[in-house]
């Protein structure tokens, strides 16, 4: 702090100050030799009386310091006078940085809730995801079974412990109808690897946490207030699930959403029970936490050593079993990680664009101001001064700016809570004291790029001097400066508009795509059940059987069919199974996704059955159907029907009875892949129940919400939707991405005009005695329009030129963003290109045809 | 050294700096050295006080720099009063005056 303030011109005033005391030491001592003393005693009397000069400089340089307070207090006073005398010209620089700031304000938010703020438990970075997963196969990682769970946990050497937790909905009985809740059911040592407490209560007991042992739950802070009102004596309350009751022990922090958002309660797994012993069963997502200093990749070698000493202890079970880990962040934000750069990068273009904006405005605004820089001069001033009174001003404009655009963040943000629901952590992002600091700090960057280049130019002593008289006698105005900086913003607004231009023609390809099924008039909901009911399939099959044929005798459902997943909106799951009998070599491998449908699933879904028949409930796990690209692409010229299907060593071994066509289960941006439905009731213990009905299908929400109650009393219904809108759910991120780079390129190109405008219109202004007198020497008005018109559009051509080839190099980060759509599109590029140019032409028309429109007599007389 | 040295007022050398330097543009020696004898060697000024109190003037804008020759051939930095710094010298002698005057005034009733 101490020599900052004078950091433009430190060096030179210590010079000073030294050779003015070393002259001043000189002339004493000359003195004392004239008045009769030797050199020798001359100098030492004179450095006694003056002491060291140390001192007297340091001195000195105070009263520098104690100015340079002043000097700001008076920049910062000239600085608001500047506002009040120009209100137009502030309020559009105010405006113009307020959008880029509050822009990439609002942007920056989401990242740094989402990406860059650690999760919100201690020693984050030490928690890690954990699976397990076959080798020789191409399936997606399993959850993991309970026993090697715990042998996991016990053998390793680099983890503090590992735990594991699923979920399923629960109806919970004490209201007047079953409600719906979400149950994590967790291993032991659950809360401790995550290390967490509760709030309110504590965590499960030894004796809770075996076999035979008491119940207990904990629940989440959002159904503590919602049931209980938050209320303190909820501990030893109990919740009612189907015959029993259950005790809550704890309520956790309202920041704690692990292993899922939607978790209500939190249950113990007896690890000793004996259903948990099957080595087969794949039941916990693991998570644990790793040694301080320990890598990701040193804990999965050590999990290896131990998986592959259980390997050769249960080869049956367990010989090409591995472990997959992942740090947990990863999996929370990997997924919209590229979004969000992406988006923040456009935040950045279009922030420059508004400073390139200022910096042309701050341009022509200095020119006229040069007769009061000279008068400064002439008073005196340093350029320094000059310098610092102009950054002053735009200091204080950016100020303004980054308020009023940290109030379009705040808004924003609460765009983002109700719109991109997808986005993980979206509830985290709020306007903080980090964001303010952010803003601020984006407020003295542009200050800086807007300013800094202006308030040179024009503290240049000549042309200040000169430019005095020259702007009203002479026309040698060319500007090529601010002709820069316009082709730099247009180039700018060009990059985004190809980047919006090219999603919006990905979401153009979309909509025509034919799903393979109908989506229109199916209503979906799910019913609560849970794992334990799951083990019963004869049970389980009844009351499935019973709540489907109770749907579909409700008057207005045509059919009705239950699936593990939802068609078009969930990412499906490949899997390696054999044909038996084809002819095939035995080493190519067959890959299809897996599909459990049970009931009338194509009819529902109007999937055209093209050969055999579809599903036959009569023998369960029997029967499976392909769909033609399996057939095409895997036996192009056999027949499949009648053959069997072998998907792993132990499960039944279904027939294939049937072709359908192909249908975009996997989402309507996926192309159909091989896939074979099993005809089965799937081991989900919730899952989605899809109804054709003849009307809306919302209206019959509550006729079969009534309907379902009356057969399964005990159950509750969720999750009621049209099929519609899972679909149009599943993209809305990428919906959400396309809105925003949108806004963006339209903001972006909005400002380049408005650039493109003012710096024309500054032009005309400058030149007007240059036009009067061409006028007067017989110009035609449409000569001097076209000049102008030209000017700007040669001007906008060439960013336009530059701006195509920028955007077709930054496409590549597009690309994987893009359905069926180059990121070379020569459509998009040829709209923007000739979007742009239109643009132009308008903006540069407005000043062009006011120049035509000049009086000549009027403007010469002026002179 | 015969005569006994007097230390100034607070705030009074400011006022005779002005003064002085609205005789001729000066560098700072000649200003100690003006002091000392036009007070006829009774008023004696720290070279501490001088320095830090032109540069203060100087900042505030009532007195201007450059740099010339001195008499003895060296660079020297010369102060010399601006528009500013004479009126405020205006307001000071008048002030001085009435406050002297005032003393003054009082030291005749005290007698």
């Amino acid at each position: 702090m101490k020599r900052f303030k004078f950091f433009l011109r430190k060096s030179a005033i210590e010079k000073e100050l030294d050779s003015e005391i070393r002259f001043h030491v000189d002339s004493v001592i000359q003195q004392k030799i004239a008045a009769g003393l030797s050199p020798e005693q001359a100098r030492w009397q004179a450095r006694l009386e003056f002491g060291g000069g140390e001192q007297v400089k340091e001195e000195c340089r105070d009263a520098h310091r104690l100015a340079l307070i002043e000097t700001t207090l008076a920049n910062l006073r000239s600085a608001f006078r500047f506002m009040r005398r120009s209100p137009g010209f502030s309020a559009i620089i105010i405006v113009t940085l307020a959008l880029g700031i509050g822009a990439n304000s609002a942007v920056f938010s989401a990242i740094n809730a989402v990406l860059l703020r650690p999760l919100p438990y201690p020693e984050p970075g030490e928690l890690v995801v954990l699976h397990q997963y076959n080798r020789t196969k191409n399936n997606p990682p399993n959850p993991i079974a309970p026993v090697r769970l715990e042998e996991w946990n016990k053998d390793n050497s680099t983890f503090q412990a590992i735990a594991g937790s699923y979920t399923q909905s629960v109806s919970e009985a004490s209201g007047s109808s079953p409600e719906r809740l979400v149950l994590a059911d967790v291993t032991p040592r659950f809360f401790q690897v995550l290390g967490i407490s509760p709030e309110l209560g504590r965590d499960f007991t030894p004796a809770e946490e075996h076999f035979g042992g008491p119940h207990a739950v904990l629940i989440s802070d959002r159904l503590w207030h919602r049931l209980f009102h938050a209320d303190p004596h909820v501990l030893g309350k109990t919740l009612r699930f189907d015959s029993f009751s259950v005790p809550i022990v704890g309520v956790l922090p309202p920041s704690f959403h692990f292993p899922d958002k939607d978790v209500d309660i939190w249950s113990p797994v007896p690890m000793d029970a004996p259903i948990v012993q099957d080595r087969s069963f794949t039941w916990f997502t693991g998570i644990g936490r790793i040694k301080p200093g320990v890598t990701v990749a040193r804990a999965r070698a050590d999990l290896d050593t131990v998986q592959a000493r259980l390997a050769r202890q249960f080869p049956k079970t367990d010989k090409n079993l591995m472990a997959e880990i992942q740090p947990l962040k990863e999996t929370v934000v990997s997924g919209s990680r590229r979004s969000l750069w992406i988006l923040f990068g456009a935040v950045t273009l279009l922030l420059l664009i508004a400073c390139t904006n200022i910096a042309a405005l701050l341009l022509s605004r200095t020119t006229r101001r040069a007769h009061e820089i000279s008068i400064r001069y002439a008073l005196g001033a340093s350029r320094g001064s000059i310098i610092a009174q102009l950054l002053t001003e735009a200091f204080v404009l950016a100020i303004a700016g980054s308020v009023l655009g940290l109030g379009i963040a705040a808004a924003a943000i609460r765009v983002f809570h109700s719109m991109a629901k997808a986005l993980p952590r979206v509830d985290q992002i709020t306007l903080d004291w980090q964001l303010v600091l952010y803003t601020l700090g984006c407020a003295l960057v542009a200050t800086l790029l807007c300013a800094l280049v202006p308030a040179l130019i024009a503290s240049r002593r000549s042309i200040s001097s000169t430019l005095s008289s020259i702007s009203r006698t002479q026309v040698s105005a060319r500007a090529p400066l601010q002709w820069t900086l316009v082709g730099v913003q247009v180039a700018l607004a060009v990059i985004l508009l190809v980047g919006a231009g090219l999603l919006l023609r990905s979401f153009q390809e979309l909509g025509r795509v034919s799903p393979g099924f109908d989506p229109n008039h199916v209503l979906t909901l799910r019913i609560s059940g849970n794992y334990a009911e799951t083990n019963n399939q004869k049970k389980m099959l009844q009351s499935r059987k019973r709540m489907l044929d109770g749907i579909a005798a409700v008057p207005g459902v045509e059919s009705a069919a239950i699936s593990a997943s939802v068609p078009g909106a969930t990412s499906g799951y490949p899997v390696d199974v054999k044909v038996t009998g084809a002819a095939v070599s035995p080493d190519r491998k067959i890959t299809a996704n897996e599909e459990l449908v049970y009931g009338p699933y194509f009819k529902t879904l109007r999937i055209p059955i093209l050969a055999g028949s579809t599903c036959k409930e009569d023998k369960l796990w029997a029967t499976a159907v392909v769909n033609r690209s399996f057939v095409e692409t895997y036996f192009p010229n056999q027949t499949v029907i009648g053959r069997h299907l072998t998907i792993t060593a132990v499960d039944p071994k279904p027939e294939i009875v049937g072709v359908v066509g192909d249908a975009r289960e996997d989402g309507l941006n996926q192309a159909p892949v091989p896939t074979f439905y099993w005809c089965s009731p799937n081991s989900n213990p919730s899952p989605y129940f899809l109804i054709r009905t003849h009307g809306k299908p919302l209206a019959l929400a509550n006729t079969l919400r009534r309907k379902i109650h009356q057969v399964a009393p005990s159950r509750s219904v969720f999750d009621v939707m049209p099929l519609k809108q899972h679909l149009y759910e599943s993209d809305s991120e990428a919906r959400f991405r396309t809105l925003l780079l949108s806004l963006f390129a339209l903001t972006a190109i909005s400002l380049a005009a408005l650039g493109i405008y003012g710096t024309l219109s500054y032009l005309v202004a400058l030149r007007q005695r240059e036009i009067g007198l061409r006028m007067a020497l017989g110009a035609l008005p449409g000569q001097i329009r076209n000049r102008f018109l030209v000017q700007g559009l040669s001007v906008s051509l060439v960013g336009c030129i530059a701006g195509l080839a920028l955007a077709a190099s930054l496409s590549r980060l597009l690309a994987s963003m893009l359905y069926d759509v180059s990121r070379l599109d020569p459509l998009t590029y040829a709209a923007v290109a000739i979007g742009v140019l239109a643009v132009a032409a308008l903006a540069s028309a407005v000043p062009a045809g006011r120049a035509a429109h000049l009086d000549p007599m009027q403007v010469l007389r002026q002179e | 050294m015969p005569v006994e040295k007097s230390e100034l007022l607070q705030g009074t050398l400011d006022m005779l700096i002005l003064k002085i330097v609205a005789l001729g543009p000066v560098h700072g020696y000649g200003i100690s050295l003006r002091i000392h004898q036009i007070s006829k060697e009774v008023l004696q000024v720290q070279q501490g006080s001088l320095y830090p109190a032109l540069h203060r003037l100087e900042r505030r804008g009532w007195l201007d720099a450059t740099w010339g020759e001195s008499e003895n051939g060296r660079q020297a930095k010369f102060y010399k009063l601006s528009a500013k710094g004479r009126k405020q010298l205006a307001k000071e002698e008048a002030n001085w005056q009435r406050l002297a005057g005032a003393v003054a005034l009082i030291m005749q009733m005290a007698e």
